[in-house]
């Protein structure tokens, strides 16, 4: 059993070292594609748009440099509206500076408080439901449903807070009560709600990506009701429930007041993405969740009880989302409200880039941050639906899942002669025929 | 399938008994629910499976073949939105005519189609992990339709643009109870009620049918009687896709008249729910389109319920369906899937 344990260690050690490189590699040509392609998108609904000042016209002057004008006009369909340079100028610069002020030289960072507040907060977001996907992901769990563990941890918050508020004094000491109170309410609702995908595929062998996808609907449905009909604000024309005490709140550190970011929460994330890391990797559960994922038999056969990793596993998973779904609450709205936004989906999206590796879920809940957070300046500079930013995501995730297309892409250029031979040599199969990249 | 035979006996038993109660004391509350339930309400059940419905076919062919498509929800995004911007932008100043209804129609099935193919190439050519390329097919769906809707229109909502003319088939339409519900009908549900005969018989009795089904069981077999499993495979996302364009296309210009990006979309999980449609009945056309029946059959009855003032609040009406769904499964469980889906397969491989 030991030695079974022991070789298995290894050559799961062996698989994860010899693929983070590659790992790292796709998840940076699969981010470049994305841009290349959102690009043209861009340009494409550029054309579709009505605007006063496109920035190509219907007959484009093309001038040399230097000849006074000289130059040859170059017809175009119609006019475009949207540059993609521009917009990806200002969807990257203006997550964190003024993109009209922005300057590299003359070196001037114009950096807005307000909107890397923004950036900030939305990384600490993504920070949470990436990693609670993530988990779930590494035991080999498809949880999609990060949204519903993250609306009922939210509103399971706010209620305790709520209730337990008038029980303790105000001020700072109610504050160091209230938040953790508030903090384990959700993690406790986002688990309870987390474990029940996870134990109908351990017990009804019910598909989880239905499951999680239902219970998302489900969840949004019962949070409305139950604010509705039971919690709802005396008065109020929203569905939304009364707002914590103020002393109650994750008040802003560092950054302006109602920029409702406080550094303590990305901190906390941060910790808590270290804790999740040696949660997988130095710990007995860890082992027995990973090897799950990786290797469900082998696992059962090496004395793991899947069915008690398949419910852990999804109720940890939605215990982070739950704590999200707090720190969404506490921090940011201080009530809940109808409308929630995805940050459950996008939390895929985190980690699906991230390789699903703990540590790389900073850096591309950072990405998506920005992205997030600089869809609000091109919308509202330049007028580009900041919609824009679901799409983008989405074509992540496609040239994520496609490692197979980076290596035939990477094959051509290497050898772009004797591609038909190279790909027997590889493949160890009949050429595919043409091996055409149609993207 | 014992359990699946029992969950159908008795939900139509503890229907027949709803009825019973209902006739018996026409003043409780189960005797207005039954008084809501007539023709009209019916042809709206009808009506509201067609989406569903489509989806659920379109993902048996796609995954008998071998190629999981969990993408639907994302194709009918797609067909839904385009349907209305295709024949909003054909349309003249008075107005999208049937014509350019027609047109849209037949855009949103190609949108749809050629969305599938970008899913079919990734998946077969690329090897991709399907479920996660299925999930991107949804988010970029679920990320583009209200981004052309806001180039478009300038908000994520479409304006009206009418829905396709019911046909009314004559004499047939005359026939109580069932001429209303049957001949007198929008034409996304001819369409329905043809195309699920029509792929059951596919599926089971054509040579087509034969290659699909072995493709997704064991392609090597299929690839040694020399039959191109590629082939087979693109065919069938192709399928899935054609057949999730007319869902998609049916809700938004069948029943809507526009595109509602807001949200989950005007779609609304609706694909979600045909693949557990087509999980329940088991991958057999007839059986899906049952399960959608259900499924849609409580959509249409949660509207009736708001509208015959019962005190609950809408949207716990409005999860009925999913909670179904769940616990549907619960009981339902595990349904074999073919065995080779999921997995790409490389003529030549040994």
């Amino acid at each position: 059993m030991s030695t079974w344990r022991e070789r298995a260690e290894r050559t799961l050690g062996r698989l994860v070292e010899a693929s983070a490189a590659e790992r790292i590699f796709i998840s940076l040509a699969a981010l470049a594609m994305s841009i290349f392609v959102g690009g043209f998108v861009i340009l494409v609904s550029g054309f579709v748009a009505t605007c006063s000042e496109p920035f190509l016209t219907r007959a484009m002057l093309v001038t040399i440099p230097g000849s006074g004008g000289w130059g040859i006009a170059i017809p175009l369909p119609g006019s475009f509206c949207y540059n993609p340079i521009q917009v990806y100028k200002y969807l990257f610069i203006g997550a964190f500076a003024d993109p009209q002020q922005f300057s590299l030289v003359p070196f001037n960072p114009a950096i807005d408080q307000y909107s890397l507040a923004g950036t900030l907060r939305e990384t600490s977001m993504l920070l949470f439901t990436g990693l609670a996907v993530a988990v779930a992901f590494r035991a080999g769990m498809f949880n999609i449903g990060t949204q519903g563990q993250l609306v009922l941890g939210a509103l399971g918050s706010v209620l305790s807070v709520l209730w337990t508020a008038p029980y303790v004094p105000s001020g700072i000491v109610g504050g160091i009560i209230l938040i953790p109170v508030g903090l384990v309410a959700g993690a406790a609702v986002g688990g309870a709600y987390g474990a029940i995908p996870g134990a109908m595929k351990a017990y009804a062998d019910t598909n989880e990506v239905i499951t999680t996808i239902m219970l998302n609907f489900i969840a949004t449905g019962i949070a409305f009701v139950l604010v509705s009909e039971y919690f709802k604000k005396p008065g109020s024309g929203n569905v939304e429930t009364r707002a914590i005490p103020g002393y109650a709140a994750l008040s802003p550190s560092l950054f302006p007041r109602g920029s409702s970011f406080s550094l303590l929460v990305l901190v906390g994330a941060l910790v808590l993405t270290v804790g999740i890391y040696l949660l997988l990797h130095r710990t007995a559960f860890g082992y027995d969740l990973r090897t799950s994922g990786i290797q469900p038999e082998a696992a059962e056969y090496g004395g793991v009880n899947a069915k008690k990793t398949m419910v852990s596993s999804m109720a940890l998973s939605g215990a982070i989302g739950g704590i999200g779904g707090a720190i969404y609450v506490l921090m940011i709205l201080n009530r809940w409200q109808t409308g929630v936004p995805s940050y459950g989906f996008d939390g895929i999206t985190v980690t699906i880039l991230a390789g699903n590796n703990p540590l790389g879920v900073p850096l591309a809940a950072l990405l998506f941050g920005m992205l997030k957070s600089g869809s609000l300046t091109i919308d509202f500079a330049l007028g580009v639906p900041k919609q824009l930013v679901g799409v983008l995501r989405g074509l992540i995730i496609l040239f994520v899942a496609m490692p197979e297309f980076f290596r035939m892409l990477g094959k051509r250029w290497v050898t772009p002669g004797a591609q038909g031979e190279n790909a027997v040599a590889t493949d160890g199969g009949t050429p595919t025929e043409g091996g055409e990249s149609d993207e | 399938m014992n359990s699946r035979i029992r969950i159908a006996g008795l939900s139509i038993g503890s229907v027949v008994v709803l009825g019973l109660l209902g006739l018996l004391f026409p003043g409780s509350a189960v005797g207005r629910l039954v008084g809501t339930i007539d023709v009209s309400y019916a042809s709206a059940a009808l009506r509201f499976t067609v989406p569903i419905a489509f989806a659920a076919l379109g993902g048996i062919f796609a995954e008998k073949s071998g190629v999981i498509n969990i993408g639907l929800e994302g194709l009918l995004i797609i067909s839904a939105f385009t349907g209305v911007a295709v024949a909003d932008a054909m349309a003249g100043p008075a107005g999208a005519s049937q014509t350019t209804l027609w047109l849209g129609f037949f855009a949103a099935v190609a949108a749809s189609t050629l969305f599938a193919l970008l899913f079919a190439i990734v998946c077969i050519e690329f090897k991709a992990d399907q479920i996660i390329a299925g999930l991107a097919v949804w988010l970029i769906a679920l990320g583009l339709a209200p981004f052309a809707s806001k180039v478009i229109w300038g908000r994520v909502n479409s304006p009206s643009v009418g829905t396709l003319n019911d046909w009314q088939i004559p004499l047939f339409a005359d026939i109580p109870v069932v001429g209303p519900i049957f001949f007198d009908a929008n034409p996304t549900v001819y369409m329905l009620l043809a195309a699920v005969p029509l792929s059951w018989f596919v599926l089971n009795e054509t040579a087509f049918g034969r290659w699909v089904r072995s493709s997704g069981e064991n392609p090597m077999a299929l690839d040694t009687v020399g039959v191109d499993v590629r082939r087979v495979r693109y065919a069938s996302v192709l399928l899935s896709g054609f057949l999730a364009g007319i869902g998609g296309a049916g809700l938004s210009l069948g029943q809507a008249g526009l595109f509602n990006g807001s949200g989950t979309t005007m779609v609304d999980g609706r694909g979600w729910i045909g693949i557990t449609a087509y999980l329940f009945g088991n991958y057999n056309p007839l059986g899906a389109f049952g399960a959608s029946f259900l499924f849609a059959g409580l959509d249409a009855l949660q509207i009736r319920l708001q509208q015959a003032g019962f005190q609950l609040p809408n949207e716990l009406i409005g999860i009925i369906p999913y909670v179904t769904v769940i616990v549907v499964l619960a009981f339902v469980g595990r349904t074999r899937t073919p065995s080779a889906a999921g997995e790409h397969y490389e003529s030549g491989e040994e």
